[in-house]
């Protein structure tokens, strides 16, 4: 049985995520106790909740605590099963989060699996399906599963109602994969996505993504999306490089500008542009469970997240000293994954 | 694919559809907080099914809001109800509607818990809500949104209102204290010690602040009836559920003809000597309190009225042509046995059925040896209060009182009224404000004197229909005959049928004889009559 503190670090829903992940992936039992405390709304929300009804439906599991407000939470995995699974999120949770929750499991299953996932498919604080589909997963897809991720219906926050279609063909042992120097850029896109609003939030975004990036009308591409998906806005930046695409992602807020939006992305953008690395933060947080499953890998990104360290902790407490971070310099860190004992 | 995760209780909201505040069109709608849409997508509360309530007029809306609600919680199931509201603020026929629908409603609340959402519809819809709710119509707590605090597109706030306030701790130990001292109010703040008493106040307690039915107050004479009625209505008073006065009345003193006319009232000339009208006593209670102590002396006609008066608020007074109204609670009084009385026929049964709903039995002085003490307590402060003056007992006078008070000698057949008469005339008679020995020695002596003269029996039927004075004005050798005649008297059809029972013997030996003559003119000796005694 691996304890876990669900406030250590963050101590958000990632610690639960990433407990389920490994728990159904090596058969431990899994128990966290102060589920999310010190938060306003403490212990297991819908959006967890979900999760933990994913992780028992794909590895017939099961959960004790498994209740809205528990702090406390057991979840006994078992055998891991391949198969058809069709998960609805309630108040248009994320469903790239479920998502996250039970892929290391289905992608080392022992059969293909088909996941209907329907809720928010592009949430503030989590991946969006641009990211997984463009920066994510072809990744993963080095690593041995084929997975293709379909967006049916874009799902905004608060309506929801998106869907996403998952395809997985397992490995049966991830491969490693390496990416420690910044390749050459071989493509670059912008993307504004609006939903029942107007398209001069789109016009507005993009002129600012030319402006501070200096990029060629040819790079700017507006969505407009069908109205009753709406309201929604979301900007996506594409750094393609010949190993690696990074994606960079703006949500569109009720009284935020589009300006606002879009040079918040921009920065974050200027940031991973001017640095010698080529992972930034959110895939890096992403990319370490695969790696330290694979037993093997490394890659270079900025200093480490708060986020990034809490997710090392929880890896730990299940396989051991798995990940070794490595210092650089002061602006890039080398995460690499050790050969599991 | 199986899932393992617990069963909990569903949670069903029941709420009637906003026909302003859950109006929205095209995305935009989504930018608008929409109650009964926020209801269903907080993170840390799930609405398993929703009843929902709306016009047909409104069916359109409902539609989009049970869409909305499918893509914000797909865990929800909405059912749609249609009902008929003509105005929505008319409280008579919104009230009846969701009265209808809460009957109709198959609430299981074993297996479901239920909220009914009340910021959506009219005020009058919300008033009706809380209403049905706190009368339990709607077995269920209240469940209230409110918007975000800022404009953004999240859901807002929720609050769930339990109206059991027992649930809650602070509230519940303000009710405590409020109960504590309704008590200590009932007992008159005497601090009494016999359990069965103390338990028996707390029962009253408990249904004095809860009913408007009658209440029944039966124990012997002096066992404090009349006062704790008194109290009663001071409770009921401080709680504002009476505003009327309250109206006490000995039956025994009501005789006759004039019987009806003080209970009921009478018009100017209903009969001779009624020169003007008359309201009665019980109109006179109207939105109070009206205690009949020693009801068992009712005549049969007055309990007929006093039955219609109690179940409907209504009766007729002497020589009117129309009903009065009054609404009054009823708190009867006796030390008879009135399911006797009604095997007897002399007290209606119907009446009794009505009265006996809430019967309280006061126990007498002998059976609460230990509340003596604090009743010398209490009547001491009494009298200083009434008198200004402040009276103690010598250490050796109380003990001496005690030791008699408490012990076998002791019948107390007037029960408290002794106890307080005695404590009355010792402080009168205390020299310097101290009750000495000399003093409790010639009380000692005087109540046993009075309890000389009185047959401690259970018949307390003598003192009834005599009254406590004129009992004691009977000597004992007389009031075992007059009890036993009495009795034969009640158990006998006529007059001439109690005579064949009572001269027996010597219509046996003499060949005619007037036996109801004879029986009459025994009853008159003590003022009484055939009739009187029934």
């Amino acid at each position: 049985m691996i304890s876990l503190d669900g406030a250590m670090g963050e101590g958000g829903g990632q610690v639960l995520r990433t407990a389920l992940s490994l728990s159904m992936c090596t058969g431990q039992p899994l128990r966290i106790q102060n589920i999310r405390a010190n938060r306003p709304k403490p212990g297991l929300l819908r959006q967890h909740l979900t999760a933990v009804n994913a992780a028992c439906a794909v590895c017939a599991g099961s959960a004790t605590g498994a209740e809205l407000g528990s702090h406390e939470l057991t979840f006994l995995p078992d055998a891991i099963r391949a198969g058809d699974y069709d998960f609805a999120i309630g108040s248009a949770g994320s469903t790239t989060l479920v998502l996250q929750t039970i892929l290391p499991a289905l992608m080392t299953a022992s059969g293909p699996s088909s996941v209907v996932l329907s809720g928010g498919t592009h949430n503030t604080h989590a991946p969006s399906v641009h990211f997984l589909q463009h920066a994510f997963l072809p990744l993963i897809e080095r690593m041995g599963p084929t997975i293709r991720l379909d967006l049916e219906r874009h799902g905004f926050y608060p309506a929801g109602g998106g869907q996403i279609h998952v395809h997985i063909e397992p490995t049966e042992q991830l491969k490693p994969t390496e990416l420690l120097l910044p390749s050459p850029i071989t493509g670059r896109r912008a993307i504004a996505s609006v939903a029942g609003l107007s398209g001069s939030i789109a016009k507005r975004e993009l002129a600012i993504v030319a402006d501070h990036l200096g990029w060629e009308p040819d790079c700017l591409h507006i969505e407009q999306l069908a109205d009753e998906v709406g309201p929604g806005n979301i900007l996506s930046i594409e750094i393609q490089r010949e190993d690696v695409t990074e994606v960079f992602t703006g949500f569109g807020e009720r009284g935020v500008s589009a300006e606002r939006v879009a040079s918040n992305t921009v920065r974050d953008v200027q940031r991973y542009l001017g640095s010698n690395v080529p992972v930034w933060h959110y895939l890096a947080d992403q990319l370490m469970l695969p790696l330290a499953l694979a037993g093997g890998g490394a890659f270079r990104t900025g200093p480490l997240s708060k986020h990034a360290q809490t997710n090392v902790h929880v890896l730990e407490a299940f396989l051991g000293s798995c990940i070794q971070a490595a210092e650089i310099d002061g602006a890039s860190v080398e995460i690499r994954a050790q050969p599991r004992r | 694919m199986a899932s393992r995760l617990p069963k909990r209780t569903p949670t069903v909201v029941i709420g009637v559809l906003g026909t302003t505040l859950d109006v929205g069109k095209g995305p935009h709608r989504w930018e608008r907080w929409r109650p009964t849409v926020s209801l269903c997508q907080h993170e840390d509360f799930v609405v398993d099914r929703l009843e929902l309530l709306h016009d047909a007029n409104a069916t359109a809306l409902a539609e989009t809001i049970v869409e909305d609600i499918a893509s914000v919680s797909p865990e929800t199931s909405v059912v749609r109800h249609v009902i008929e509201l003509a105005d929505p603020w008319d409280f008579e026929e919104v009230y009846g509607v969701l009265h209808e629908f809460a009957a109709k409603y198959p609430f299981d609340t074993d297996r479901e818990d239920y909220l009914i959402h009340i910021t959506t519809g009219t005020h009058v819809v919300q008033i009706c809500n809380f209403l049905l709710t706190e009368a339990r119509y709607f077995p269920a707590r209240l469940i209230q949104t409110s918007p975000p605090k800022r404009s953004s597109s999240s859901p807002g706030s929720y609050s769930i209102i339990d109206l059991d306030l027992s649930k809650y701790d602070r509230l519940a130990s303000r009710f405590e204290r409020e109960h504590v001292d309704a008590i200590a109010s009932l007992k008159s703040g005497i601090e009494t010690r016999n359990a069965a008493f103390n338990r028996l106040i707390e029962q009253i307690e408990h249904v004095a602040v809860r009913t408007r039915d009658p209440l029944l107050i039966t124990g012997p004479t002096g066992a404090g009836k009349s006062k704790l009625a008194g109290r009663i209505y001071e409770l009921r008073k401080h709680r504002r559920l009476v505003d009327g006065p309250l109206v006490e009345v000995n039956c025994a003193t009501l005789r006759g003809d004039g019987a009806m006319s003080t209970l009921f009232g009478h018009k100017k000339g209903a009969f001779t000597g009624a020169t003007s009208d008359r309201p009665g006593l019980l109109r006179s209670a109207n939105g109070g309190l009206l205690f009949l102590d020693e009801i068992g002396e009712l005549g049969l006609d007055e309990q007929a009225m006093l039955l219609r008066a109690v179940e409907e608020g209504r009766f007729l007074p002497l020589g009117a042509d129309t009903e009065v109204q009054s609404k009054f609670q009823l708190i009867a009084g006796t030390n008879r046995d009135l399911a006797a009385q009604v095997q007897r026929g002399a007290f209606r049964e119907d009446l009794f059925a009505r009265i006996n709903l809430w019967t309280f039995k006061l126990p007498g002085l002998r059976d609460r040896l230990e509340d003596i003490e604090p009743n010398i307590e209490h009547e001491l402060e009494r009298f200083a209060r009434e008198r200004g003056q402040l009276i103690r007992f010598s250490k050796e006078a109380r003990a001496q009182f005690l030791r008699f008070a408490t012990g076998s000698d002791a019948t107390w057949t007037g029960n408290f009224r002794d106890l307080g008469a005695a404590l009355t005339r010792m402080a009168t008679l205390a020299p310097g404000g101290r009750i000495s020995e000399d003093v409790v020695s010639d009380e000692m002596k005087r109540l046993a004197e009075s309890w000389r003269g009185v047959v401690r029996t259970d018949d307390t039927e003598l003192e009834a229909v005599l009254g406590a004075e004129r009992l004691a004005g009977v000597d004992l050798f007389d009031q075992v005959q007059l009890a036993c005649v009495i009795k034969i008297c009640r158990e006998s059809r006529s007059m001439s049928d109690a005579g064949r029972k009572l001269f027996a013997a010597s219509r046996a030996r003499r060949s005619s004889t007037n036996d109801s003559d004879r029986i009459r003119k025994y009853l008159a000796k003590f003022d009484l009559t055939w009739e009187g005694i029934q």
